[in-house]
């Protein structure tokens, strides 16, 4: 089933140039989607829409079948929560907990039931012992941890990661990575995450490639991450599994083109038990 | 002309409630003409310790020399001038940094600190543009109105006008697509290959510290915990995760390889070598 329906969006922000030009697309409830394309190719104006932070010029946006308008936002806004790039810009809590607590009071959950729900995720994400520690104190990758407790206790459908891991060290982006998997492995919560790792990307249910406002490319990982002469056109990165196919075909090995390194080394098992 | 630390520590807001010690007995010996990256995590003095290079940060402990110029803890540098013009430091995030209305006048404004002429420093600014990928129709334009890797690609064309002999970058391709990355990392390459600069990056991008650079030094909660050849480092799987680094993609598919029984040298680093090794494998089985 369609969790989002998005046809033919238009939205400028000067009324000179479309930042987003003309785009359909559907995401699957309960995927996994990547959203990738280079800076300025209107990936995160896309997310802006989805949510109405921003107002589409033309075009329709369905969530779960419910057109997104001035009626609906803030119903639909309750479905989604949104994690975004800089983890310094999120913050409004003098707490971890009043941080978590800020979305619950918005919805004016009543305040016996707020310290519940507070403990049960900031544990999910491994932050329970730093409650009461000034979130401004963390490190980034904590703080990007909040941000999702945060998200996560309000109980949305479906999460945009609009670059969350983009900032972070390696240890907090392999941190985050594993925590968005988990994520959604355990829940049906539809996840949708705009980023620069082709590695995330190879191991999505769906990827969307953008450039220039368009939508160039849209399908299951495996396949589009096989085209390469276009990815490199696009100034994408393409898949370290791929670059290594090629190196083995100039060594006269033929295996299938792999986009993972575990696809890579099935492949070369096989092989070499055939020989 | 070397550039060493000495004993060198950096104590945070000293003898006050919030006094920190970010560096702490620093011995260093970074190599002239070399690329060199500084890794570590969040936290753990990286930035502490490049500021101390063209002494935006004095050291607490201890003594630097860089180039010609001394630098004791307790003792007021000379000759800082000096020493800013010939090593060129970029912040994170440079791009925060503009503020002139044109692209050339912000580029500019470095050697007209450093007494240049106007025509002069116009001149300076007409040949560093080409070398960050900017051509002459950008001199004139708002720098305000670029993209976030063009505006970076300005801010570093205002520290190439100086003409240092050491550039030092703080983690210059945070928040760049992997294309604008690449650029900027082929851009240093050439700086220090054709230009013969000293360069000293700070980074967390394992792809880059192996594709690119020559040495590593490691940031350890203040301390130097290895400093050695990027083959060497690579090489040493216990140490990366120890420090709780992922390896780049090349040795990750190596490892698994060798996992699964192929006979593969671990000093295997490049992905030609690594597919001529499992071609001789797969051909050895026919």
């Amino acid at each position: 089933m369609n969790k989002i329906h998005v046809e033919n969006l238009v939205f400028s922000y000067d009324k000179e140039k479309n930042a987003v030009d003309n785009v359909s697309f559907s995401i699957e409830e309960g995927s996994y989607t990547t959203i990738i394309g280079h800076n300025g190719s209107g990936k995160s104006t896309i997310a802006k829409l989805l949510i109405g932070l921003l107002d589409k010029d033309e075009g329709h946006i369905y969530v779960d079948n419910e057109e997104l308008d001035y009626d609906s936002v803030y119903d639909i806004r309750n479905k989604i929560g949104i994690v975004f790039q800089n983890p310094d810009n999120q913050f409004i809590g003098a707490t971890v907990a009043d941080d978590i607590a800020f979305g619950l009071e918005n919805h004016q959950i009543a305040s016996e039931k707020m310290q519940n729900i507070i403990e049960k995720f900031a544990e999910k994400v491994g932050m329970i012992k730093y409650l009461e520690s000034e979130p401004t104190k963390l490190s980034g990758g904590q703080k990007q941890r909040v941000a999702i407790a945060g998200v996560l206790a309000m109980q949305p459908e479906i999460i945009i990661f609009d670059e969350s891991t983009s900032m972070l060290d390696p240890q907090g982006k392999a941190d985050i990575n594993e925590l968005i998997q988990e994520i959604h492995k355990e829940s049906n919560i539809t996840i949708i995450s705009i980023t620069h790792d082709i590695e995330e990307v190879s191991k999505s249910d769906h990827v969307i490639v953008m450039n220039d406002g368009h939508i160039v490319m849209n399908g299951k990982p495996e396949e589009i991450l096989l085209r390469e002469k276009e990815l490199v056109k696009l100034h994408l990165d393409i898949p370290f599994a791929l670059k290594f196919t090629n190196a083995l075909k100039k060594e006269n090995i033929h295996i299938d083109s792999c986009t993972t390194l575990e696809r890579v080394v099935e492949e070369l098992c096989q092989l070499r038990s055939k020989m | 002309m070397p550039i060493t630390f000495k004993n060198v520590a950096h104590t945070y807001n000293e003898g006050s409630p919030f006094q920190y010690a970010a560096l702490k007995n620093i011995n260093l010996d970074i190599p002239e003409g070399k690329i060199t990256a500084i890794i570590g995590e969040t936290g753990s003095g990286k930035t502490t310790l490049v500021q101390h290079l063209n002494a935006l940060l004095l050291p607490s402990e201890g003594e630097l020399q860089i180039l010609d110029e001394k630098i004791i803890a307790k003792e007021k540098p000379k000759n800082l001038k000096s020493l800013r013009k010939q090593v060129g430091l970029v912040f994170q995030f440079p791009e925060y940094q503009l503020f002139e209305e044109t692209i050339a006048k912000d580029i500019a404004f470095g050697p007209k600190n450093f007494g240049a002429s106007e025509e002069e420093a116009f001149a300076i600014v007409k040949q560093v543009m080409p070398v960050v990928g900017l051509d002459e129709s950008y001199m004139e334009q708002s720098p305000f109105d670029l993209s976030g890797g063009q505006k970076r690609r300005v801010a570093i064309a205002g520290i190439l006008a100086m003409d240092p002999n050491v550039l030092v970058l703080d983690e210059p391709t945070a928040g760049l697509d992997p294309q604008g990355a690449k650029d900027m990392m082929d851009l240093f390459v050439r700086m220090n290959k054709e230009f013969h600069k000293t360069v000293l990056i700070v980074t967390h991008d394992m792809e880059h510290v192996l594709n690119y650079c020559d040495e590593v030094i490691v940031v350890k909660k203040g301390r130097i915990e290895k400093q050695c050849e990027v083959k060497e480092f690579f090489e040493s799987l216990d140490l990366l995760k120890e420090l709780r680094i992922n390896p780049p993609a090349i040795i990750r598919l190596r490892e698994l390889l060798i996992q699964k029984g192929f006979h593969i040298d671990s000093s295997v680093l490049n992905i030609d070598d690594l597919a001529k090794a499992v071609a001789n494998e797969v051909k050895h089985y026919e």
